[in-house]
């Protein structure tokens, strides 16, 4: 049967057949825990977006976020944070191009629109020491407070050895460019998301 | 045409030093360049390897009577593919920030010349259990490689060793050698492994 012209057609086939359907009952079995995966990284992002919250362990994020957080129409596509029945203020997602890759975040800002309240990272691929240092709360952590800027754009990132108006943070030494896109990315979703919510008439 | 018998003990040996893939074959040197720059990253990508090569080298032992020469090639890939999406697939659900720190260089395992170059070389005409400790050992030489590369690269860059400072280096005094995290930092550091492990080869000849 080896001899035969089509016996390699057949091998190939059927050694296909075998390796793809394991594959494809394996990808199945795991898929609810990637898909999982993904939305308990948005979660916590979102939740550390407002620092006034303390981040729980990672299973009880789920329950708190879905307490605090809802998707609203009026919010033009962000997550509105309510304690007690109280506007708190919104998680707005912020996504573009990075250095090397996609950085996708969370962007959290007080209810009268005018201040940042904090900013998470779920997604990113900067080179590791350097433009991978945007999640250490050493610089998240300048963002919180920072008046959002009327004209121009709504914050800045500057070089360190540059004064700060009260919108602008440091950037990192030697992320240059992750800084760059960072602040590209970050203005360009909340100019747009601003002008969404003042025209509904928020941001009293 | 029978092989010539082999010991494992040989095979070990080959795969560790004498036909060290890294710095004898100088296969595999596009992930050791891309992800030896943080000592954590690399170890699980050794891990990675190590098993894809392993499992591979014996799933291809296991079908060598049965494949047909000429599409030999097509089966390997396949072969190699189907555990590299499944290492990837474990990752993705079990240690997703990983997966995410690796990107795409668990996907480009697949084309990893040592894994193929292995199948070819060695579990094409040997029986499984040699193939599965050639494909081990040949993925434990790559990493033990990869592993020193990785641990100077992170030492002299960021000054810390699997992300936990390390004395004297993440101090004031050592001003960190950003270019060692950074692309062409990964050029010296495998140039001067290389230097290193050759020199040393080339001793163990002369005696």
């Amino acid at each position: 049967m080896k001899n035969k012209p089509w016996f390699p057609v057949l091998y190939m086939f059927v050694v296909t057949a075998v390796f793809s359907s394991v594959l494809i009952g394996f990808a199945q079995m795991t898929r609810p825990r990637v898909l999982a995966n993904e939305r308990l990284a948005f979660e916590r992002a979102t939740l550390e977006a407002f620092p006034e919250i303390t981040v729980p362990p990672s299973p009880q994020i789920h329950s708190l976020f879905n307490t605090l957080f809802e998707k609203s129409e009026d919010a033009a596509g962000a997550y509105v944070y309510r304690k007690d029945g109280r506007l708190v203020g919104y998680a707005v997602p912020v996504a573009g191009k990075g250095f090397w890759a996609p950085i996708r975040g969370v962007v959290g800002v007080s209810a009268d629109l005018t201040m940042i309240t904090g900013i998470s990272f779920y997604d990113q691929n900067e080179t590791p020491g350097l433009g991978a240092r945007i999640v250490e709360p050493s610089f998240r952590g300048q963002f919180e407070g920072l008046r959002v800027g009327a004209i121009e754009k709504p914050i800045g990132i500057r070089p360190v050895s540059e004064a700060l108006r009260d919108n602008e943070v440091h950037a990192l030494t030697g992320a240059t460019q992750t800084c760059v896109r960072l602040d590209v990315l970050i203005n360009e979703r909340l100019s747009e998301w601003l002008a969404a919510m003042r025209q509904k008439g928020g941001g009293q | 045409m029978s092989p010539t018998p082999i010991k494992p003990r040989q095979i070990m040996l080959n795969g560790l030093w004498r036909d060290n893939p890294i710095f004898r074959q100088i296969l595999g040197i596009c992930s050791t360049l891309a992800v030896t720059n943080v000592v954590l990253n690399t170890a699980v990508m050794c891990v990675s390897l190590t098993l894809v090569t392993a499992l591979s080298c014996w799933t291809v032992s296991l079908l060598r009577n049965w494949t047909p020469r000429n599409i030999r090639m097509m089966v390997q890939t396949l072969i190699i593919a189907f555990y590299v999406i499944i290492v990837d697939l474990i990752l993705k659900a079990y240690w997703p920030e990983m997966s995410r720190n690796l990107g795409p260089y668990v996907g480009l395992i697949i084309t990893n010349c040592i894994v193929m170059g292995r199948c070819e070389a060695f579990a094409g005409s040997n029986p499984p259990r040699l193939s599965f400790i050639d494909g081990l050992f040949s993925g434990l030489g790559y990493s033990f490689v990869l592993l020193a590369i990785s641990v100077v690269r992170e030492l002299l860059g960021m000054g810390t060793f699997l992300g936990i400072p390390m004395p004297y280096f993440s101090g004031a005094y050592w001003d960190k050698w950003i270019i060692m995290v950074m692309p062409p930092g990964a050029f010296f550091a495998l140039a001067s492994a290389l230097w290193i492990c050759r020199s040393i080869g080339a001793k163990e000849v002369k005696k």
